[in-house]
């Protein structure tokens, strides 16, 4: 397996191990980018406003080839950070992306990021974030896609670790035949705080849309969760479906889950469902039976628990290591790695 | 190897056993029959360490062991089993996944290393043969979606990895058609040896044709009222649970 660099110049250099040897890395400090613009394989990439932020036009087939986008924050820069990102995927185009988000030092770094994308006829996007800051950082993601006709967009976002983390998903539906799908995870304890704004907009008739959001929570961490699809005057035909599943581990971890569902037109299939439960005590007692200690079968409950959102994404090698990262996760091995704050290992 | 005496079990204050006495040495095969509600199944459940229920009096000893002291990890790993009158679902975690993390649990107990991949999945066909499984049921979450029979057959392949020394068997019979019962029931024989040991808890007779018991026990409210040989299950069967009771 070929080992990924980061940042040379970095002081803290550390390696990247997301596997693939198809993976293009582009590198987003205090978000700057940190190449020079231009074109590549039919990847357009420059910087946004003021010199920040990842404008990218794609054009052809890149699916077998993830781009992985690593935003770094550094100490050079420690007040609140604000970047735009504009990505469009030309007609036909496909693309899978991988954000990660990560800090270098342990400040209380504020960021927010604003993101337009923009799928023409036929594109398609499989997109992946990995929020993992630190306990102390505060995340925002400000996510607006439009979708035009056939176009389709698979995203997930996993709100691994961060003090606070925000995220604003809106999906615009122009066009007959547009697909999406949304999922997320979202795993928080101690103190801290994790949002979901989730808005599905089906403006043309014959869209679907799917969305399945699950959340762990532990000791005292706090979790909203909003989520509308909204239905146009005349998007006859349109499918729109949305679930929200929560496990709290604790008495004083707190959900707040509101699901909505606004429909203009009259043929339409929509549902949408919203869960707030504790770990099985039967099923505990089952895994117990066959000899697996209580811890581990707390861990094996949550890993079933979390399962189908993984299942979701399709690239092999990232969901093996996203597994293996959400566990040690749940492990609460995340908070023991005092020295660095990758959690990348 | 299991010596249970006096055993009082109560939920929410109220006995469901009052003194059961029973003794489990190596090589045999118990049947434990009595009518419904007599505590057949909370008998099983408590050995295997239930937290729901209450040990009011009595001790159970295990190897040596006092079992009731012990967390029901501990008791699996000490060669105890259960196979559950209601075996659990658990979407999202594979037979594969759930057997590789019980297997490894008990080889650690036995301080032996952990099985390579391939190694667990020769013995995970290996097992699934005993129980004529479909190959495909372990990539699928523990339970979901099976039949009747194919959780009963999930519980008998569950045993068939671990091993055990004393097995539980609760209703294992229930709800199979005749072809699974014989599967199910063959399995069991396969894995029998003269170091280990079964209780076959049943409302029927049937099952005793296909796994013959040495010693045939009836519970009713509580308590074992007539032990005997495998004669019993027939009386029980032609002349009912009542004329055994009034009996007695």
């Amino acid at each position: 397996m070929k080992e990924y660099r980061y940042m040379p110049e970095v002081k803290r250099v550390f390696q990247c191990t997301v596997p693939g040897e198809n993976i293009r890395q582009v590198f987003l400090v205090d978000g700057v980018l940190q190449e020079s613009p231009g074109t590549q394989n039919g990847i357009t990439l420059s910087t946004g406003p003021e010199g920040r932020g990842l404008k990218m036009h794609i054009t052809g087939d890149h699916s077998e080839n993830p781009l992985q986008i690593i935003s770094v924050r550094s100490e050079n820069l420690p007040e609140p950070l604000e970047f735009t990102n504009t990505w469009e995927l030309a007609p036909g185009a496909k693309a899978q992306i991988v954000v990660c988000d990560h800090t270098l030092k342990e400040h209380l770094y504020q960021t927010s990021r604003y993101s337009h994308i923009t799928l023409r006829e036929g594109a398609h996007l499989d997109l992946l974030f990995m929020q993992n800051e630190h306990g102390r950082s505060r995340y925002w993601l400000d996510l607006d896609a439009r979708l035009y006709k056939d176009a389709r967009l698979d995203s997930h976002i996993l709100s691994l670790y961060g003090g606070t983390i925000e995220n604003k998903v809106k999906a615009h539906l122009q066009e007959p035949g547009a697909v999406c799908n949304l999922d997320g995870l979202y795993l928080a304890d101690g103190e801290q705080e994790i949002k979901y704004n989730i808005e599905v907009r089906h403006n043309s008739k014959e869209c679907q849309s799917s969305q399945l959001f699950k959340g762990i929570l532990d000791n005292s961490a706090k979790a909203w969760f909003e989520g509308l699809i909204y239905v146009a005057p005349g998007a006859q035909s349109t499918e729109a479906f949305q679930a929200n599943h929560n496990l709290l581990l604790t008495r004083d971890a707190k959900i707040t889950t509101m699901p909505q569902l606004e429909i203009y037109a009259d043929d339409v299939k929509c549902s949408h469902g919203a869960t707030i439960g504790r770990l099985d005590e039967m099923g505990l007692f089952y895994i117990r039976s066959r000899g697996v200690p209580l811890e581990q079968a707390h861990l094996l409950q949550q890993m079933a628990f979390v399962h189908d959102v993984l299942e979701h994404v399709r690239n092999h090698a990232i969901r093996v290591r996203l597994e293996k990262m959400v566990e040690s996760r749940l492990r609460g091995e995340f908070s023991k790695c005092a020295h660095c704050t990758m959690h990348c290992c | 190897m299991l010596e249970i005496n006096n055993l009082h079990v109560s939920i929410q204050d109220r006995e469901i056993l009052s003194g059961v006495n029973l003794q489990v040495r190596a090589g045999e095969v118990h049947a434990i029959m009595g009518p419904n509600g007599s505590g057949k199944s909370t008998l099983a459940a408590v050995l295997a360490g239930r937290d729901i229920f209450t040990v009011t009096k009595g001790t159970v000893v295990y190897k040596g062991v006092d079992l009731l002291a012990l967390p029901p990890e501990e008791r699996a790993r000490l060669g105890l089993f259960l196979g559950f009158q209601y075996p659990v679902e658990i979407p999202g975690l594979t037979s594969v996944n759930f057997m590789k993390a019980a297997v490894n649990e008990q080889r650690k107990y036995k301080n032996l290393p952990p099985l390579s991949s391939g190694e667990f999945l020769k013995l995970m066909r290996q097992k699934m043969a005993v129980v004529e499984m479909d190959p495909s049921f372990v990539g699928r979450g523990v339970n979901v979606g099976f039949s009747g029979g194919e959780k009963k057959r999930n519980e008998i392949f569950q045993m068939a990895m671990l091993e055990p020394t004393l097995a539980f068997l609760d209703e294992t019979d229930s709800g199979l058609d005749v072809d699974a019962l014989r599967v199910v029931a063959n399995g069991v024989n396969k894995l029998k040896t003269k170091d280990n040991a079964f209780v076959v808890i049943t409302h029927y007779q049937r099952l005793l044709d296909y796994i013959v018991p040495d010693i045939v026990h009836v519970l009713n409210k509580g308590r074992i009222i007539k032990s005997g040989s495998k004669e019993l299950a027939l009386e029980v069967e032609n002349k009912g649970y009542d004329h055994i009771i009034n009996a007695t």
